[in-house]
């Protein structure tokens, strides 16, 4: 933390209480006093090692690990695997508090994000030089540390990686291509799409909307992301090479049709393993499953040379390695240094090399592996050879960012190859600005200090009538204020630390190059917010998404619940099938909606275009289908806890009602509308509410079917945006400040809705 | 009482409509759950795929230490859902039935907490965990529950209670019962449709939770069942096979729980003991 201390006032103060704890010292000291200070065992040594590791590769680590506790008994170390994803949050978080495993395991790139946050170490003290020279130099990753110290080594790399290749299924395509054009014939020989689904067969499949993995297709025309320039890495991508990359690939499928319309990973990675395309491009990760998959008869070679430039399409290359959490401190970092010793040593990373097929990062076991007769390993080490290094640089973020939505704008056609390219560089260069931005505190501070200080006393003297008549009340109504406070207390008690912190945050400039060591600066953040176009439309499309799914989610719920309401035979055979969509995790049935969504081979147009008649509609591909798509599946998850709260709400309704109005010859749509409505009317409205509320910050279906806000960013809602500017560009002050104005929002809508239905009224 | 003909039939043509609309998705997780060789898609519609079997099944139970997160997931949401219905039936019985200074501020400040993107409190939250020393306890985890299903337990109680009239209890204050007699032994058990509610949906804040859950908790022993599923999901190479797996039976206990209750919200109690 720096210490700073020019600002002495409100704000700061604040701060101040967070960082040293005052704060939560004084709500949770009972708590703490219980269960905080259990004294903990010190032996044997704990090291924590967080990894993403896939499953077969866990399994070997988890042999080596019990062989190195076996080794040394006073060491346990205690491993757990997280998503990528999820690791650098987790980490980042762990590590900003202060805590965090020792060790941490993942592919290069992330460190070009944990090194400006300075949450990782130099490890070049623990290692002797002639240790070092043992390792190719691509695995060892150098850098500015944690107090800008150059050249310090921030990953050891046990195996290098990451890079695509061909895969070809022998039962079909018998040839291995050696250039684009013989790659392109071989496609098209071996696509057939004749005859019905499951005889369809495409030549060439891969992840196709996703950039990374069209950069083959960029380094084979002789482009790359990125330049050295005097001002440090710009993006490169405005080039005509790239303009020729992104031509070629998507003349494949409009051209040669050799891969489906919107072919995703997991819809080139099914087609290929059901022996429904002939060759797949997809990384290491993914070769074993194809080797021995008993459907098909796989086969790694290099990616071919592209034809009109003679260059082979070269695939980013990326080591895999440990770094050394900066919160690990002496005997801690010394032991976690050992493990990364075992772990990256000669002997471990041939069992690797010999189970899973990995390119290990030591000079002479990788020559041996070229050298090696297995042909899958030979292929690897032939491609990572023609490969290209991945940047570590966390400005590649900001690139990919930049180039996905155009791409895929390209994609479904409404852009044209070189538009694309241009936008893409200049989003680059406004992503990579932003994420290095550099704020200072400027006297707007002052203002914002004595801004609060006034709304503060304001606020103490416009309810200084309440606070006296709620000192007397509470003598008076003690009963009730007995019953509300537990609730009340485990609701403040969680809420309020995180609350507080993140207003301080929407005015700080927390980022990739502030992330320990933020300050608050002012009102920039808000002042984003409101600058960016983008924020209205969102805005809008909240709102619209919101309105829609929780109407049809209410009205479909009132219907079930009233169906059921009744003399009904088979009533509890419905209630089970009803209750599903809510049963089941919302994480897995959302993604089996996105492939119910896919062009080709989804539920939806295979019913609707084949057996309704309906046109086929490009579900994920086409921004207002793909919203609508997000907006189904939610009601879909949303219906049946209305149902549920609507079925307990007319139990509620005396019968006798309903016996009078049919007296009174009501229909039954009457009886629905004066009766039911109304008496639902306390149940409903909380749960309305609170569905708004809900639906309003839902970013589960909008992540999982749109695939985080696909095609071309234009599904978000405001918080998957929020989301994705904090996560993907690490614009963490910017966030808080969005996530304040999301509150406002809401805030306004409810306490107009609720004065409206006059919900907090009591009955007594 | 018989209904029409029509009426019965239009009653179970929605229904029908209606279950299949609910059904093939979630039959679609099965589908993927007996598939071979870890496919998330198909290229057909059928629901039993060839060569189907049940291999992620008996890897789950197996190879996976799937019965500790069945135990801990079970144990984690039943606490809650015990704190959650017994503060949210007292507090919201407060909100309802008495009119005491800061009870339309507590309403309010109630939904408040629902407002903000629950995504964004991760940060400061795991800061709060970690200087509190709760990471990787079930106690931190519980109380974070609790308090995120209280809003709407709290509201739906007081919605409850509103519908209940004020005339019972007034009656058995008469007849000699306590302030707090009354509630217990007259309101409370007509609430139990609002207890129903408030049990199921406490329970499925702390049964299928996640976010919250992956950052709190750091050993693979202590995971809930939501972390342990998705430690089977990993950037472009997830085991679909068992993930399906474990998500089916994930949502048995719900389903169960569900059934077990519903009859509490379908058994056409009714209220006449009043006539207003």
């Amino acid at each position: 933390m720096t210490g700073r201390s020019h600002q002495s006032s409100q704000i700061h103060f604040l701060l101040q209480c967070f960082r040293s704890d005052i704060i939560s010292l004084m709500l949770f000291a009972p708590i703490l006093a219980t269960i905080g200070c259990q004294p903990e065992d010190q032996s044997p040594q704990v090291v924590t090692l967080w990894h993403q590791m896939t499953a077969a590769e866990r399994t070997v680590l988890e042999k080596q690990i019990a062989r190195y506790e076996a080794l040394h008994p006073d060491i346990h170390v205690n491993t757990l695997y997280k998503e990528t994803e999820e690791l650098r949050s987790g980490f980042q978080a762990a590590a900003l508090a202060g805590t965090g495993p020792d060790l941490v395991y993942g592919p290069s790139d992330a460190v070009g994000a944990f090194a400006p946050m300075g949450i990782i170490q130099d490890m070049r003290p623990f290692f002797s030089s002639d240790e070092l020279a043992e390792f190719t130099q691509e695995s060892l990753i150098e850098g500015d540390s944690e107090n800008g110290k150059p050249n310090s080594l921030l990953l050891v790399g046990d195996r290098v990686g990451n890079h695509l290749a061909l895969v070809i299924n022998r039962n079909i395509a018998k040839s291995i291509p050696q250039n684009t054009n013989e790659l392109i014939r071989l496609a098209t020989d071996h696509t057939s799409l004749s005859g019905n689904l499951g005889l369809k067969q495409y030549g060439l499949v891969f992840n196709f909307i996703e950039p990374f993995f069209i950069i083959p297709f960029i380094t084979g025309h002789g482009g790359w992301v990125f330049e050295q320039s005097e001002d440090g890495l710009l993006p490169a991508l405005d080039s005509d090479e790239v303009i020729q990359s992104l031509q070629f690939v998507t003349d494949l499928r409009n051209k040669y049709r050799v891969l489906p319309e919107g072919c995703d990973y997991e819809m080139a990675d099914t087609l290929f393993k059901s022996g429904q395309a002939a060759m797949i491009i997809n990384g290491d990760w993914s070769w074993g499953d194809y080797l021995n998959n008993p459907d098909i008869d796989a086969i790694v070679v290099p990616l071919p040379i592209v034809t009109s430039t003679g260059r082979p399409m070269s695939p980013m290359v990326a080591p895999r390695g440990y770094s050394l959490n900066v919160n690990s401190e002496q005997d801690q970092a010394i032991a976690a240094m050992d493990l990364v010793r075992f772990l990256t040593s000669a002997e471990v990373q041939m069992e690797f090399m010999n189970s899973l097929k990995t390119l290990p990062s030591r000079k002479v076991l990788l020559a041996a592996a070229e050298a090696s007769d297995d042909p899958t390993l030979q292929a690897s080490a032939a491609q990572r050879k023609r490969g290209t290094p991945m940047p570590v640089e966390a400005e590649l973020r900001g690139v990919w960012e930049a180039m996905r939505p155009h791409y895929q704008a390209l994609l479904n056609g409404s852009t044209t190859p070189a538009t694309a390219a241009k936008k893409m560089q200049l989003d680059a260069k406004v992503n990579i600005s932003r994420m290095n931005a550099e704020l200072k505190p400027g006297p707007i501070v002052w203002v914002i200090q004595g801004v609060a200080i006034l709304v503060a006393v304001f606020f103490l003297w416009w309810q200084r009538h309440n606070f006296r008549r709620f000192l007397g009340d509470l003598k008076q109504n003690r009963f009730a204020y007995l019953l509300v406070a537990p609730a009340m207390i485990v609701l403040v008690l969680t809420i309020i630390y995180p609350f507080l912190y993140n207003i301080v945050l929407s005015f700080s400039n927390m980022s990739l190059r502030h992330f320990r060591d933020w300050d608050v600066t002012g009102l920039h953040n808000y002042q984003e917010v409101f600058v960016e176009p983008v924020f209205f439309i969102v805005f809008l499309k909240t709102i619209l998404w919101t309105l829609i799914c929780v109407a049809f989610s209410v009205a479909i719920g009132l219907l079930l619940a009233a169906a059921l309401n009744g003399p009904v035979r088979g009533k509890s055979l419905y209630q089970l099938v009803l209750i599903l969509p809510w049963a089941i995790p919302a994480y897995i049935t959302a993604l089996t909606w996105r492939g119910m969504f896919d062009y080709e081979y989804g539920a939806m147009n295979l019913v609707g275009n084949g057996v309704l008649g309906l046109p086929m509609v490009n579900w994920l591909g086409e921004p207002t289908a793909a919203f609508a798509a997000c907006i189904i599946t939610n009601i879909w998850l949303g219906f049946p806890f209305m149902m549920v709260i609507a079925l307990g709400g007319m139990q509620g309704i005396p019968r006798d009602l309903y016996e009078a109005a049919r007296i009174d010859r009501v229909s039954r749509w009457g009886q629905f509308r004066h009766i039911t409505l109304p008496m639902l009317k306390p149940v409903l409205i909380p749960a309305i509410t609170l569905g708004t509320i809900w639906t309003f910050n839902n970013l589960n279906v909008i992540w999982l079917v749109s695939a985080g806000g696909q095609p071309s960013d234009k599904t978000h809602i405001l918080v998957s945006y929020v989301y994705k500017a904090v996560f993907n560009l690490y614009r963490y002050g910017y966030g808080a400040a969005l996530s304040m104005v999301i509150f406002a929002l809401l805030l306004v809508f409810s306490l107009v809705f609720l004065n409206r239905t006059k919900a907090t009224d009591a009955v007594a | 009482m018989k209904e029409s003909k029509a009426i019965t039939y239009t009653r179970h043509a929605v229904l029908i409509l209606f279950s299949l609309f609910a059904l093939y998705p979630a039959l679609n997780v099965l589908s993927i759950s007996l598939r071979p060789g870890d496919r998330l898609r198909s290229t057909d519609l059928s629901i039993i795929p060839a060569n189907w079997n049940f291999d992620s099944y008996i890897k789950l139970f197996t190879e996976q230490p799937f019965l500790t997160w069945l135990g801990n997931s079970l144990l984690v949401s039943l606490l809650v859902t015990i704190f959650g219905v017994t503060l949210a039936s007292i507090g919201g019985y407060a909100f309802s039935r008495f009119r005491f200074v800061g009870r339309g501020a507590g309403m309010a400040t109630l939904l408040t907490t629902q407002m903000f993107p629950a995504t964004m409190l991760m940060l400061p939250l795991y800061v709060m965990i970690a200087r509190l020393h709760l990471v990787d306890t079930f106690l931190g985890l519980m109380l974070f529950y609790t308090a995120t299903a209280m809003p709407f337990c709290l509201w739906q109680m007081k919605g409850f209670y509103d519908t209940i009239p004020v005339s019972l209890e007034e009656a058995a204050r008469i007849d000699g019962c306590s302030r707090w007699q009354a509630f217990t032994r007259v309101t409370l058990p007509l609430a139990l449709p609002g207890l129903v509610i408030t049990a199921l949906f406490s329970f499925m804040t702390a049964w299928s939770e996640y976010l919250v859950a992956a950052q709190v908790l750091q050993t693979s022993d202590n995971f809930t069942l939501p972390l342990g599923l998705k430690s089977f999901q990993e950037t472009m190479s997830t085991q679909w096979g068992l993930y399906a797996a474990g998500a089916i039976i994930v949502s048995l206990p719900v389903v169960a729980l569900f059934m077990l209750l519903s009859r509490y919200l379908v058994s056409g109690m009714t209220l006449g003991a009043v006539k207003e």
